[in-house]
Formats: structure tokens, C-alpha cells, sequence
């Protein structure tokens, strides 16, 4: 069963914040909506300080916190992975942006394609089920693969199959260390951070 | 919906190869451009600044139509009174006042051109600009060197001496093969561009250490595997350090010795008076037996002009045992007083790069067996200008030598010349001079070839023998000097005048140059200023007309690609890339070329024009696909003609591919040798020696131009001759920036990727995904200091000099030395639409235009000091 997942391979990001122009022009988001961006975070004191850049969007996560307070069955999970939400029905409460502990979720009325509704990274879900239709394979096929990762400069972020054990993020997990983001709270996000190889 | 294949070149990082998705017309979207994935070295993608473009375009200030100033008064509070004209009547206006020039006599009474023309930096507004080199090589001398960032905001000593030392006007490591890399405020994440990010994000992957030493945790620091918070300024005393571990410490077979011995200077003996001994009949330095030796010969030692020192029996000593001596007093323990890190960091620093250095390895590239030296110190900006730079470039490259890595695979590698030519093949540029090293293009500063008569206004021709005189030379300059000696050129030098004309492209002085509320007092004077502009800036404020190019992705040029050239642009292949239009211009908006071409033709320069372009001046010999120089041709027509002959020339003369085709395939490349990447192997096969340790010829032209100076009373420059040393010693750098007790924070800039090279900071998209980092919202100050001083995050600072003051928010944060504020980039707009209302300064106002810091290249530092307190 095919599960989409996103990797962000933080030992090469740099925060360049390309992944989120290119995801502001493929999904033509506006002004101050940010599916994809990428947080400068500083840990620890001076002089003993480490900076790291960390890519964030919804998590797709297996049990999505957002979909369980959507009165309106506007947010739902595909059987691949993908959370989505369907617009027509969206009322634009926000009861999922409060909900999602990823703050992964916006609202604007300056989003001409959405107004008013609740609005997310979808994994550019329409290139992806555009792409299989043409028999393109997400991950190898630009065409079939998120904008995001198609522009990253650092090869930080993968997308791909996490349950094919032959795909490329499921190589990626298996040789390296990895975390997933308050993942302590169940939500089963589908978005790996990678900090450093194997021993 | 189509994809339109093109380029960017906004930095010189570039060009990063892309596509733009049209729709209707409408350009919706920059996509890489995945064709050129197997020949990029960025695997075809494109840098956030890119994704600006579509913005860019459809910009709601943009300058769609040429206009005229109506007021003639200029003045920073001055409305200029735009008003909207005809490009006939804009370029009658033009062509009028260069008609004039031309009848009047290119240069004025002080021998400087009446034409002066500034470009943004490296180079990079060449390929924007279509054929209007072609009208400036048409027009005779233009003076260019009115700087706008070169000097202060470039690596200005490596340009200088890189090129001298192995033909390096950049340098860079060997980022595929290196495993040990020393960044001394080299900002590589931010700077690099897409093949420096992407070949760095490689090499962390497979274990390379980066160690980042700068006062405060850039990108790239945040990206590397240790930080070292040195103190501002000392990164030579650091650097010597190191050298003194290697030199002091290691035992000495651990250094390449044989590299040393046969391909450096390091045996040149040394005589009496610093000048190496040379052999009485044919003058050639005489090599000793061994590395470190005394020895008595007989011998000549021949000073500066020609001065006999000595002759006879003399005893020399090699130039390696005089390093070895100058290097004691320079322990860790030493450097750690001076640069505020523990000696024992720095020895142990010193020591991961001699284990990492591989001495004595081989590799094998291309069926060529090679030194594989993987390690590397990289400079970053303000290490590399300003006092200091000589010395750390000296250093580095010193680290370089003494382990062998310099110009072999793994090490550091010069990636282009612009000083030496050919320009477009460094391997050709490797001459032999008589004393077995490579020649070197100096300015005269014989008696009988020095010259106190400037070709143009910043006078690098009579300062600065290093700057050579060739294309880039005036940009390579003092250019400082262009306005500082507006209102008082120095005595001996002819006085400095303002040009009559000024055209401006792609530059932003009144923002990105140093002290710019001077600059722009100056600005207020020119009396005639034609800028090709966008929107309008802080220095097209004081322009007469405005001439709206069609940008980006609206006009037509094709570019060289590929092979070895600026920073990370090293490549397996090398070949040509069309920008092209993606959709129509936009109002009145016009060709580049089409502009060059009206110009040529109203100034009665057709010819000489059409024969430039036939010449090669875009990038091209056109050969058989020679335009008729008689006629005047339309920008489509010029660039068919450009684009068959670079076809002919990647092909070897089988293809002649014109427009249509090049407008399909976007780019076309040939592979280009890797093993072209070294320099050692040219140096080799020719017998000639690295010019390292010991820097003869820097003393002598020192000692000459000092001399010749002297000769006229010109003492101004007396400081700067200090710098000519044989052997660089430290000197109190931190200490000339010393302002007293009411000033203790230094003040740095660092580049903003986002924002790098000016171009796109009227758009709101970018300035949107800027935000996410951090400092581009006000200036970072250290968490303990803001706490110290009771400053929380958001409050209004004022940051001061003893002459000025800028006013910004406070982002505290942990990366930072407590002793140092940072403001990212370059903002301080008032004019640029979307910049002006940032609310971020820029240190530029601060950073004072003196003599006093400007070095012996004739460049400054991007560094003051500056009082910090709480915004009333």
C-alpha cells in the first residue's frame, strides 16, 4: 500500500527558503501564506550555540488532528497518505488550524483561488495523482514530484513511497537517524527529519 | 501552458539554468530546468533569488515607459518630477549630449573620459545588457570605475593577489574532493549559489569537516561542523597561527616537502637586503641544495629599479628558513590573546588539517595520476578586503603550499582569471617571468613607465600595480577614490572631475557603496545621468532620464556557460545558454540590444559597433556569420548571428544552430576536462614555481612606487606602501578601527541569499520568505549583551558612529559574539518601492570612505565600530 512521505535531511538544508518560493509559485498561495517554509532555529548558549534550519508543513500525518475537529468533512486522508481538504465544503472555521500542533494550517481572504477557507500543504497532490496518470513515478519524474523537492538546491528534501521498502526515503530511513516532529502526541506525522547516519 | 528555457545570472554565483511556465502569456511560474541536470553542477536547479523573476516582471512600480527629470534640481529631498517621454525623444536627448562629447573630445582637461559608466557587481549586469558593450568598445574610453561595491564588497585582495599566486581571481575549495575545509568567514550557503550548496550539502553528507571560523554563527556556520567565534578582524593572526603549529610543531616531514622544493619559490636564496640571489650572467635566481639552507655564492642581489645591492661572494638564505624564522613569534598561545580562541582549539585545528591533508597521496582523474591534497581554507568577504587581506590571503594560500594542496585535486583552486588573459582560459594565462614563476601583468612603476596621469578618475593604473590594465582593472581600482577625489584629489594626481554623462545599469551606489550619504551628496552634481532602470532606486533619484530595458524574461541574449569561472562554477562541461523572451515586454519596455544599437546609430557609431560585435565583444567571434557593419540590425538578428557562431565553435564547425534552435534547446554544452580544473599540472609541465613564500616582486614594485611617488611629493599613500612586505608580519588590524570607549561593538554585515547582489528587494515574495531568517528583520545582537544593556527583541536601537547613527530593531540571539552586532545585507532604501518601507538600515551609511582604511589594493572592509543604546 503506497504511504507518501516527505524527508528533510537536516544535515543539508541551509534555509534557503527556495522550497518555499517555489511551493508559494506552484500552488500560487498569498502574501504571508507559507505551505512550505523553512525555521532558523538557535539551540544552546554562546559560545556553545548550534543553528539548524528545519523544513515544517502539515505532516500528512496517519491520525490528523485537523480532520478529527472538521465539522464539515472538509478535511479528509486519502488511502495513500494524504491529507486533503475539499474546499466546496470548507466553511473556513479554523477549528483545524487550532487543532493542528504543526501550525501547519492558514486562513486568508487575500487567497483568490481559496478564500476564506482552510488551506495546507497538499504534497502537490494534483501533480502527483497528474504525474501516475501519465505513469510518471513521484520522487524520480519532476512532473510526478512535489514542488518543493523539485526545487530544493541541497537535496535536503525527498519525497516518496515510505512503505516500498526499494524507495528512495525508505533507503534514506533505513541508513540514517531520524525523528518525526512531537511525535510523542500519536499523530503519526509523515514528514522524517534526518540529523545523522547510522553508527 | 509552455516551458520557456533561460538563465539567471543575478549573482555571480550564476548562471542557474531554469525554466518559466507561460500560460496565456502570462509567466506564472520558475521552474528548474531539469535538462540540464546532467551538465550543471547544481543538478539544473535554481536559487530562491530566481523565483523572484515572475514578480519581478509584473512589478506594479515598474519604469514601463522612458522618462524625464523635470526638475533640475537634484537632492535627497528633491522630487525629480518624473515625466514620461518618447524613446525618440529620450534617446535624441541622449545622443545629443554624446554627439557633443564626441566634438568636444573624449577626455576632459584632466585627461579622464567625459563618459562614465557603473555596472553592478561581477560582472553579472554583462548579461542583461545585450549588445551595449559592443556601443561602449564603439564609443573609445569610458570611465568605470565610479564604484559601487567593488573594493568594499568584494573579495578584493584574493581578486588581487589570487591572481597573482596561481591565477585565482576567486578561490575556492575543490568542494567534490575535499575533507577538510577551514571557512574563515567564507558564507558559502549564502554565497555560493546553487553549485556551492548543492557540492557543499555533498560533501557534509559524505564527511567532509567544515570548521566556520567568524564572530558571529552565519548559514554556513549553522551548516558546518564546528564554530569558532573569533574576534573581528584577527582572522590572520589566526591563520599565522596555524602556520606556526605546521611549521613550529609538526614534525617537518609531514609538510610536502617535495612540493616545496621543485615547484615553489620556498629555495630561492634570500640575500642581505630581502632580494633574492641571483646568478651574475644570465640573472636568474639561484635555487640551493636544500629547503632550509645558508649558502654563499657568487652572486648578484638586484633591488628595485635596477639597483645593484650586492655582488660577489654573498650569502643568501633560502626563502623557506626565512618563513620558518618569521613564523616563531606566531604560537597559538600568541594568536589566542589577539583572537579570543583557546591556543589549544587553534593547535588542534592546525593539527586535523595536516592529518587530513594526505601527504604524499596520489589520485587518478581522467587517466592523469595527481597529489590528492583534500584540505582547504576558504576567506570570506572583510576577511579578504580591507587591511588584513593581504595577509590572510598570503596565509591561506601559505597553508595551501606548505601540504602541497594548492591547485591540486582536494585543495584550493583558483577558478577564473579577469586579470590575466586570456580571460576565458586561466591555463593559457600561465606564462613563464625570468625568474622561473609566472608572469604577472603589474602596472609600471619603473622611473620611466610609471605615470602620475590617471586613464581614468579612481587612478589604479598609477596606485595599484596589482590591478593590472586590462578590461577589469578599473573596477579592480580604488574606486572609492572616484568620489572621494571629487572634492579633494591628492596632490600629484590631476584633478578629479565629474563626467559628463553617467549611465547606470543594474546598480544601486547610493545604497551599496561605503558612506552613501556622501555618495549621494556627490550624486546631486553629475550633470547628466541616463539610467537603465526597473523602478525607481536611491540612484536613479538622481538620474535626468530613465530608460526602461526589457528584464529578465523579456529579452534576448546568449551567454558563455560552463567551464571554470567564478567561486563554485567549476564544471564537468562548458558551452552556451540563451535568455530569451518568455513573454512580451512589458509598456514601452525594450531590447537591451535594440537600445545599444538606437545609440550606435544616433551617435554615428554604427560601424565601430557592428565591427565589435563581429570582433567578438558578446562572447562570440562571429567569423563567417559577420553582421554587415554598415547596416543596423535588430536585436533578433544579432543574437541569430551570435548563436550560429557559438554552434560552430562547440561543434568544431559541423552545426551553425541559429535563434530558433537555441530558443528550443535553451542551452547546448561540450564536455569540459576536469584535470583543467588544477593549475599544478600546467605549472609543472612549463618548470615554473608557485611564487610562495617569499614575495620579491611584491617588495620591489612596492619599493619602486614608493619611490616614484616620493619622486613628486606624493606622500598620501605612504601606508599603503607599508603593506609591500617580502614576508606579511601581523600588524594591530582590530586596532584601526579603534574609535574609543564610546564605540565598543563592532558592526559586520553578512549576506542574505535571499536578497544577495541588490537585484530583487522590491519584491515582496522574496522579502516574505527572507523573513524566516533571521536578522533580516533588524540587527542581531548577542542574547547576554541585549540583557546586559535591558534590550528585549523588537525594541528600537540606535547604532552610532562618532558621525552617524541608523535606528533598527533588536533581534537578540545566541549566535553572536558579545561583542559584535550584525545587519544582514544591504537595505537603508528610501526610494525602492516595497524596500523603502522595510524599516531596515544598512551598515553602509556607517562604513566611513577614508584613506585611512583603504589598503594598499585599494580596497576597505566592511566593518565599523559603533555605540549601541535603546532608540528614544
Amino acid at each position: 500500500m503506497t504511504r507518501w512521505a516527505m524527508v528533510a535531511d537536516l544535515r543539508r538544508c541551509v534555509g534557503c527558503q527556495t522550497c518555499t518560493a517555489a511551493c508559494k509559485q506552484a500552488n500560487q498561495t498569498p502574501p504571508g501564506v507559507q505551505w512550505r517554509r523553512v525555521l532558523d532555529m538557535e539551540m544552546g548558549e554562546f559560545p556553545d550555540v548550534k543553528r539548524a534550519f528545519v523544513p515544517v508543513g502539515c505532516m500528512h500525518c496517519d491520525d490528523p488532528p485537523c480532520m478529527h475537529v472538521c465539522p464539515s468533512t472538509a478535511t479528509r486522508k486519502r488511502a495513500d497518505g494524504i491529507v486533503t481538504i475539499d474546499y466546496d465544503l470548507c466553511i473556513g472555521c479554523a477549528y483545524c488550524a487550532v487543532a493542528c500542533p504543526y501550525q501547519a494550517r492558514y486562513k486568508s481572504s487575500d487567497d483568490a483561488l481559496r478564500p476564506d477557507v482552510a488551506t495546507k500543504c497538499t504534497f502537490c497532490v494534483e501533480r502527483i495523482d497528474a504525474g501516475l496518470a501519465q505513469g510518471l513515478k513521484p520522487s524520480v519524474d519532476p512532473e510526478a514530484t512535489p514542488a518543493c523537492v523539485n526545487s530544493c538546491i541541497a537535496q535536503a528534501l525527498h519525497f516518496g513511497d515510505v512503505e516500498d521498502p526499494n524507495s528512495n526515503i525508505a533507503a534514506l530511513l533505513a541508513e540514517n537517524q531520524h525523528f518525526r516532529m512531537h511525535e510523542e502526541l500519536g499523530t503519526g506525522p509523515r514528514f522524517y527529519y534526518l540529523w545523522d547516519r547510522k553508527a | 501552458m509552455k516551458r520557456v528555457a533561460t538563465y539567471c545570472y543575478q549573482c555571480v554565483a550564476g548562471p542557474d539554468l531554469l525554466t518559466v511556465k507561460v500560460e496565456d502569456g502570462v509567466a506564472r511560474e520558475v521552474e528548474p530546468n531539469f535538462a540540464a541536470a546532467a551538465v550543471h553542477p547544481g543538478g539544473g536547479k535554481v536559487c530562491v533569488k530566481a523565483y523572484g523573476l515572475v514578480q519581478k516582471t509584473y512589478h506594479p512600480d515598474r519604469v514601463l515607459q522612458p522618462m524625464k527629470r523635470t526638475n533640475p534640481r537634484k537632492g535627497h529631498h528633491e522630487d525629480p518630477g518624473w515625466a514620461p517621454i518618447s524613446w525618440d525623444e529620450a534617446l535624441e536627448l541622449i545622443s545629443r549630449k554624446l554627439v557633443g562629447i564626441r566634438k568636444t573630445g573624449l577626455l576632459d582637461a584632466s585627461g579622464y573620459p567625459r563618459v562614465a559608466a557603473s555596472f553592478g557587481g561581477g560582472g553579472t549586469p554583462q548579461s542583461y545588457m545585450g549588445s551595449f558593450p559592443a556601443f561602449l568598445a564603439a564609443w573609445g574610453p569610458v570611465d568605470m570605475g565610479f564604484g559601487s561595491g567593488q573594493g568594499v564588497k568584494c573579495y578584493h585582495s584574493e581578486h588581487l593577489y589570487g591572481e597573482l599566486w596561481h591565477r585565482g581571481f576567486t578561490v575556492s575549495p575543490d568542494t567534490p574532493l575535499t575533507e577538510y575545509l577551514i571557512s574563515c568567514g567564507a558564507n558559502v550557503e549564502a554565497s555560493g549559489g546553487v553549485a556551492g550548496v548543492w557540492r557543499h550539502a555533498n560533501a557534509r553528507a559524505r564527511g567532509m569537516k567544515r570548521v566556520q571560523v567568524e564572530p558571529h554563527l552565519s548559514v554556513t556556520g549553522a551548516c558546518s561542523a564546528e564554530w569558532v567565534p573569533i574576534k573581528p578582524k584577527t582572522d590572520a593572526a589566526f591563520l599565522y597561527a596555524l602556520i606556526h603549529v605546521l611549521l613550529h610543531e609538526a614534525p617537518r616531514e609531514r609538510l610536502d616537502a617535495g612540493f616545496l622544493f621543485k615547484h615553489t619559490s620556498s629555495p630561492y636564496l634570500v640575500g642581505a637586503h630581502g632580494y633574492y640571489l641571483r646568478e651574475p650572467a644570465s640573472g636568474a635566481p639561484i635555487v640551493a641544495a636544500a629547503l632550509e639552507a645558508k649558502e654563499t655564492h657568487v652572486a648578484l642581489e638586484i633591488g628595485a629599479d635596477g639597483e645593484v645591492l650586492g655582488e660577489g661572494r654573498l650569502e643568501g638564505e633560502t626563502a623557506f628558513a626565512k618563513l620558518v624564522a618569521h613564523m616563531q613569534p606566531y604560537s597559538p598561545e600568541w594568536a589566542a590573546q589577539i583572537c579570543d580562541i583557546p591556543a589549544a582549539r587553534i593547535r588542534r585545528i592546525a593539527n586535523e588539517y595536516l592529518d587530513a591533508a594526505h601527504v604524499g597521496e596520489t589520485i587518478e582523474i581522467e587517466g592523469k595520476t595527481l597529489p590528492f591534497r583534500p584540505v582547504a581554507v576558504s576567506l570570506g568577504k572583510t576577511v579578504t578586503n580591507g587591511w588584513g587581506g593581504f595577509e590572510c590571503c598570503w596565509a591561506r594560500t601559505l597553508l595551501a603550499t606548505l601540504v602541497g594542496a594548492l591547485e591540486v585535486p582536494g585543495g584550493i583552486l583558483g577558478t577564473t582569471v579577469r586579470l590575466n588573459r586570456p580571460m576565458s582560459e586561466r591555463h593559457k594565462s600561465v606564462r613563464a617571468d625570468a625568474d622561473g614563476l609566472m608572469a604577472y601583468p603589474f602596472n609600471p612603476t619603473d622611473a620611466k613607465h610609471w605615470s602620475a596621469r590617471p586613464n581614468i578618475r579612481n587612478a589604479y593604473r598609477s596606485m595599484v600595480p596589482l590591478a593590472a590594465d586590462g578590461p577589469w582593472s578599473q573596477a579592480l581600482g580604488p574606486t572609492h577614490f572616484s568620489w572621494m577625489f571629487l572634492d579633494a584629489t591628492p596632490p600629484g594626481l590631476p584633478r578629479v572631475t565629474l563626467p559628463e554623462v553617467w549611465f547606470l545599469y543594474r546598480t544601486n551606489p547610493a545604497i551599496s557603496f561605503w558612506d552613501t550619504a556622501a555618495l549621494e551628496d556627490r550624486m546631486t552634481r553629475f550633470p547628466f545621468v541616463v539610467a537603465f532602470a526597473f523602478t525607481r532606486d536611491e540612484t536613479n533619484h538622481y538620474a535626468d532620464v530613465l530608460l526602461p530595458d526589457a528584464t529578465d524574461l523579456e529579452s534576448l541574449q546568449l551567454i558563455r556557460i560552463g567551464g571554470s569561472k567564478y567561486i563554485e562554477q567549476f564544471w564537468d562541461h562548458e558551452g552556451f545558454a540563451l535568455r530569451q523572451p518568455a513573454i512580451a515586454p512589458r509598456g514601452d519596455a525594450r531590447d537591451f540590444t535594440d537600445i545599444a544599437t538606437a545609440l550606435a546609430e544616433r551617435t554615428g557609431l554604427l560601424e565601430p559597433y557592428n565591427a565589435a560585435i563581429n570582433k567578438g565583444t558578446l562572447g562570440v567571434r562571429l567569423g563567417e556569420f559577420a553582421l554587415d557593419v554598415a547596416t543596423p540590425h535588430q536585436s533578433a538578428a544579432i543574437w541569430d548571428a551570435v548563436c550560429r557562431a557559438a554552434s560552430f565553435e562547440l561543434s568544431g564547425g559541423k552545426e551553425s544552430n541559429g535563434l530558433a534552435w537555441w530558443k528550443e534547446k535553451g542551452l547546448a554544452t561540450k564536455p569540459f576536462p576536469r584535470t583543467a580544473w588544477y593549475l599544478f599540472p600546467t605549472l609543472a609541465a612549463k618548470g615554473l614555481r608557485f611564487e610562495m613564500p617569499y614575495q620579491e616582486r611584491l617588495l620591489r614594485i612596492g619599493t619602486e612606487l614608493g619611490r616614484r611617488l616620493h619622486e613628486r611629493d606624493m606622500n598620501w599613500w605612504d601606508r599603503q606602501l607599508a603593506e609591500y612586505q617580502a614576508l606579511p608580519a601581523w600588524k594591530d588590524f582590530p586596532g584601526l578601527w579603534d574609535s574609543g570607549p564610546q564605540h565598543p561593538f563592532w558592526l559586520l554585515t553578512s549576506r542574505s541569499m535571499q536578497y544577495a547582489w541588490g537585484g530583487n528587494v522590491g519584491m515582496q515574495m522574496i522579502k516574505e520568505v527572507a523573513d524566516n531568517i533571521a536578522g533580516h528583520g533588524g540587527v542581531i545582537l548577542n542574547t547576554a549583551t541585549a540583557r546586559r544593556l535591558g534590550i528585549e527583541e523588537g525594541d528600537w536601537l540606535e547604532i552610532a558612529t562618532p558621525h552617524r547613527a541608523v535606528r533598527a530593531k533588536a533581534v537578540p540571539r545566541q549566535g553572536i559574539r558579545p561583542d559584535t552586532l550584525l545587519l544582514l545585507g544591504q537595505f537603508g532604501h528610501w526610494a525602492t518601492p516595497v524596500a523603502k518601507d522595510f524599516g531596515m538600515p544598512s551598515m553602509n551609511s556607517l562604513v566611513p570612505m577614508s584613506m585611512e582604511l583603504t589598503d594598499a589594493t585599494g580596497s576597505g572592509a566592511d566593518i565599523v565600530r559603533v555605540s549601541l543604546r535603546k532608540a528614544a
